[in-house]
C-alpha cells in the first residue's frame, strides 16, 4: 500500500490531472479552429484571483477556485469580443501579447506582490482534511494524515476533470458544439448557414479561460507558492504541446498529451533536464509527420473497428 | 534631454526594424509568422561573441560570421521545419506551432550550451568613443548601430524593387503557384529569403548585445516578441511597415522610460499590439488586402 500511495507518485498524479484540466481549456479554444496563446495569462489571473481571495481575505477555497476561474472568464469576454474578430495567426499573436501584458501587469502591481509573488497559500489537502476532521472522519485505514489529505486532493481532481470531460462529451453533441465544428471545418460556411460565429467563439474562448483561470485556481492551491515566473510564455508553449502531441480533435487528445508529456519526464529522470527541448522537438516533429495528433477521429474509427471485429469473431 | 532619448530610440528602434524586416519577409513570402526569429537573432549574438572573444577577429568581422551562421541556421530551419508542411495541406496553425517548436529547442540548447548568465563583449570591441553634436551624445556604437541598420535597410529596399532576384521575391510573395509558373525556381527563392531574413535577425542580436552590453539565452524571447509587436504595428509583410514601426516602438519605449514608468517597459509593446489589432487590424501602413512589399 505504501509503495502505491508514495507521496511522490501521488504528487506527479496531481501535476497530471492540473495538466489535463489545462489541456481541457485549450481544446476548448481549438475546438472552433482558434489558436488562443493566452491560457498561461488566464491561468495567471486565476491563481492570483484565488490566492488573493484565500490568503488577504480569507474566502473559502471552494468559493475562491470558481470565483478565480470566473475572473479570467470575464476578462477573456473584454479581451475576447474585439480580438475575435481576428483570424488564424492574428488572433494567436494577439492573446500571446495579452499574456505577456498580465505578466507585466502582475509583476508591477502591489497587491500581487510583484516579483517576489504571494505564498503561504493554504493547501487543498490541509483544507479538505481539515473539513473532514470536523465531520470527525480524520484518518482512514493505516493511511498517514499526508496521504489522506493528498488522495483527497486527487479525488477532487479526479471529479472535476471527469465533469469538465463529460461537460464537453455533452456539449459536442449539442447545438452549441455542432456550431463549434462547423465554425472549426469552415467558418465563411458557417456563417452563412446562419450561425453567428462571433457568439460563438467567444462563448468557446470564455469557457476556455474559465477552465485554465481554474486551473490556476488549483494549482495555487496546491504549491503553496505563485509567482509571476510560473505563467510566462514557456507555460503557454507547454499547454499548447499537450494539444499538439495528443490531438485536438477529440477532447481526450489534449489529456493523452498532458499525461504522456507529465509521466514522461519522471519515467526518464535524465531527460527532465531536456524537457522543453523534447517538447520543441516534438512539437517539429508532429507538425511535420502528424499535424492532427496522436489521436484523432480516425484513430478511434480505426481501432473500434480491428477491436469490433475481434470481438464478433 | 528630449533630443538625447529621441537618438536612443532611434538606436533602439533601428535594431527592431532589423529584427521585424526578418519577420516581414518570411512574413510576405510564406505567409507565415517565424516564431522561431528571435532565437535566430539570440544564435547570431552568440556566434558575433564567441569570435570577438574566442577568435579575437574584428568586431565588424564578427558581424559577417554572425550574418553568415544565422543564414545557415535559417536554411536548416527552412527546410526540417517548415517545408515538411508546405509538401500537405495543413492548417495555416501548424507552421506557426512547428516555429514555436524550434523556438523553444534552440533557447533551451543555448541554455544548455552557454548557460543562463549573460555574457558581454570585450571592453576592445568597439572603443566607449562618445561625441557631443549640440545636445545630443552619441557612443560610437551607437553611430555604428544606426549606419549599419539604415544601410541594410535601405540596400534590402533598393534590392528587392530593383534586381532580378528581387523581382523573383516579390513575384513569389504574390504567389507561390503564379512565380512557379513563371518559371521561378521558389524553392530556392523561398530558401533565399528564409536565409535572408535569419542573416538580418543575427546581425541585429550582435548589435543588440553590443549596445546593452549583454548576450544571454533569454535575450531572443522578449526581442522576438518585440518584432512580433512591430509586425503587427507596421502591418504584416509590409517592408516600409516593418521600418517605420520598429522606428516608432523603440522611441515609444525609450521615451516611457524616460518619463515616468520604466517597469512597464515592457508591456509597451503588447500594449500597442493589442491596441492596433483591435482599431487597425491591417496594421498602420497596411492595406487591407494583399498588396506585399
Amino acid at each position: 500500500m505504501d509503495i502505491i500511495l508514495n507521496q511522490y507518485y501521488l504528487q506527479i498524479v496531481i501535476f497530471v490531472l492540473v495538466n489535463a484540466i489545462l489541456g481541457v481549456s485549450i481544446y476548448m479554444t481549438l475546438s472552433t479552429g482558434q489558436l488562443s496563446l493566452g491560457n498561461a495569462g488566464f491561468m495567471s489571473i486565476g491563481a492570483y484571483t484565488c490566492a488573493i481571495l484565500t490568503v488577504k481575505a480569507g474566502f473559502p477555497v471552494y468559493l475562491a477556485i470558481p470565483i478565480g476561474g470566473a475572473a479570467a472568464s470575464f476578462i477573456s469576454l473584454i479581451i475576447g469580443y474585439p480580438a475575435l474578430r481576428l483570424t488564424g495567426i492574428y488572433l494567436a499573436i494577439a492573446t500571446l501579447g495579452f499574456g505577456e501584458v498580465v505578466r507585466v501587469i502582475i509583476l508591477n502591481l502591489k497587491i500581487t506582490n510583484g516579483a517576489l509573488g504571494i505564498s503561504g497559500i493554504p493547501t487543498l489537502g490541509t483544507k479538505i482534511s481539515k473539513m473532514l476532521s470536523s465531520f470527525g472522519l480524520s484518518r482512514f485505514g493505516g493511511l498517514t494524515a499526508q496521504q489522506t489529505s493528498n488522495l483527497l486532493v486527487l479525488v477532487v481532481l479526479i471529479f472535476i476533470l471527469a465533469f469538465l470531460v463529460f461537460f464537453c462529451t455533452r456539449l459536442n453533441r449539442s447545438r452549441v458544439g455542432r456550431a463549434f465544428a462547423s465554425i472549426k471545418a469552415d467558418e465563411s460556411a458557417a456563417e452563412a448557414m446562419g450561425i453567428n460565429t462571433t457568439y460563438y467563439k467567444l462563448l468557446a474562448f470564455a469557457l476556455g479561460a474559465f477552465i485554465a483561470g481554474m486551473a490556476g485556481g488549483l494549482s495555487a492551491h496546491l504549491t503553496f507558492f505563485i509567482g509571476p515566473k510560473d505563467f510566462a510564455y514557456h507555460r503557454t508553449v507547454e499547454i499548447l504541446s499537450f494539444a499538439v502531441l495528443g490531438g485536438s480533435d477529440l477532447i481526450i487528445g489534449p489529456i493523452v498529451g498532458a499525461l504522456l508529456l507529465t509521466m514522461l519526464p519522471e519515467l526518464l529522470r535524465s531527460a527532465s533536464e531536456y524537457r522543453l527541448m523534447i517538447y520543441g522537438a516534438l512539437m517539429v516533429i508532429m507538425m511535420a509527420f502528424r499535424p492532427q495528433g496522436l489521436i484523432s477521429k480516425e484513430t478511434v474509427r480505426f481501432w473500434k473497428r480491428k477491436l469490433g471485429r475481434r470481438i464478433n469473431q | 534631454m528630449f533630443w538625447q532619448q529621441l537618438v536612443n530610440g532611434l538606436t533602439l528602434g533601428s535594431t527592431y526594424s532589423l529584427v521585424a524586416l526578418g519577420y516581414t519577409l518570411i512574413m510576405g513570402v510564406l505567409n507565415i509568422i517565424n516564431m522561431a526569429h528571435g532565437e535566430v537573432f539570440m544564435f547570431g549574438a552568440f556566434v558575433g561573441l564567441f569570435l570577438v572573444n574566442y577568435l579575437k577577429v574584428n568586431i565588424f568581422v564578427a558581424m559577417a560570421g554572425a550574418m553568415a551562421a544565422s543564414a545557415l541556421l535559417g536554411i536548416l530551419l527552412e527546410m526540417l521545419a517548415l517545408r515538411p508542411l508546405r509538401r500537405r495541406a495543413v492548417s495555416d496553425l501548424a507552421p506557426l506551432i512547428s516555429t514555436i517548436g524550434v523556438s523553444i529547442f534552440l533557447e533551451n540548447l543555448a541554455l544548455k550550451i552557454f548557460g543562463p548568465q549573460s555574457q558581454a563583449f570585450p571592453a576592445g570591441a568597439l572603443s566607449g568613443v562618445q561625441l557631443q553634436l549640440g545636445p545630443i551624445r552619441i557612443t560610437l556604437v551607437q553611430i555604428v548601430i544606426l549606419g549599419i541598420s539604415f544601410g541594410l535597410m535601405f540596400v534590402l529596399r533598393f534590392w528587392l524593387s530593383k534586381t532580378r532576384v528581387g523581382k523573383a521575391i516579390r513575384t513569389t510573395a504574390e504567389s507561390i503557384e503564379t512565380a512557379n509558373l513563371l518559371g521561378i525556381n521558389t524553392n530556392k527563392i523561398i530558401l533565399l529569403t528564409v536565409a535572408l531574413a535569419s542573416a538580418l535577425g543575427g546581425i541585429a542580436g550582435v548589435l543588440v548585445g553590443l549596445s546593452i552590453n549583454a548576450v544571454e539565452p533569454t535575450m531572443g524571447l522578449s526581442m522576438g516578441l518585440k518584432g512580433l509587436a512591430v509586425l503587427i504595428l507596421g502591418g504584416m509583410g509590409n517592408i516600409t511597415g516593418a521600418m517605420l514601426g520598429g522606428l516608432i516602438l523603440g522611441i515609444a519605449e525609450v521615451f516611457t522610460v524616460a518619463y515616468g514608468a520604466s517597469s512597464y517597459r515592457d508591456a509597451v509593446a503588447f500594449g500597442i499590439i493589442i491596441l492596433i489589432l483591435f482599431i487597425r487590424p491591417q496594421g498602420l501602413f497596411g492595406k487591407r488586402q494583399g498588396g506585399r512589399f
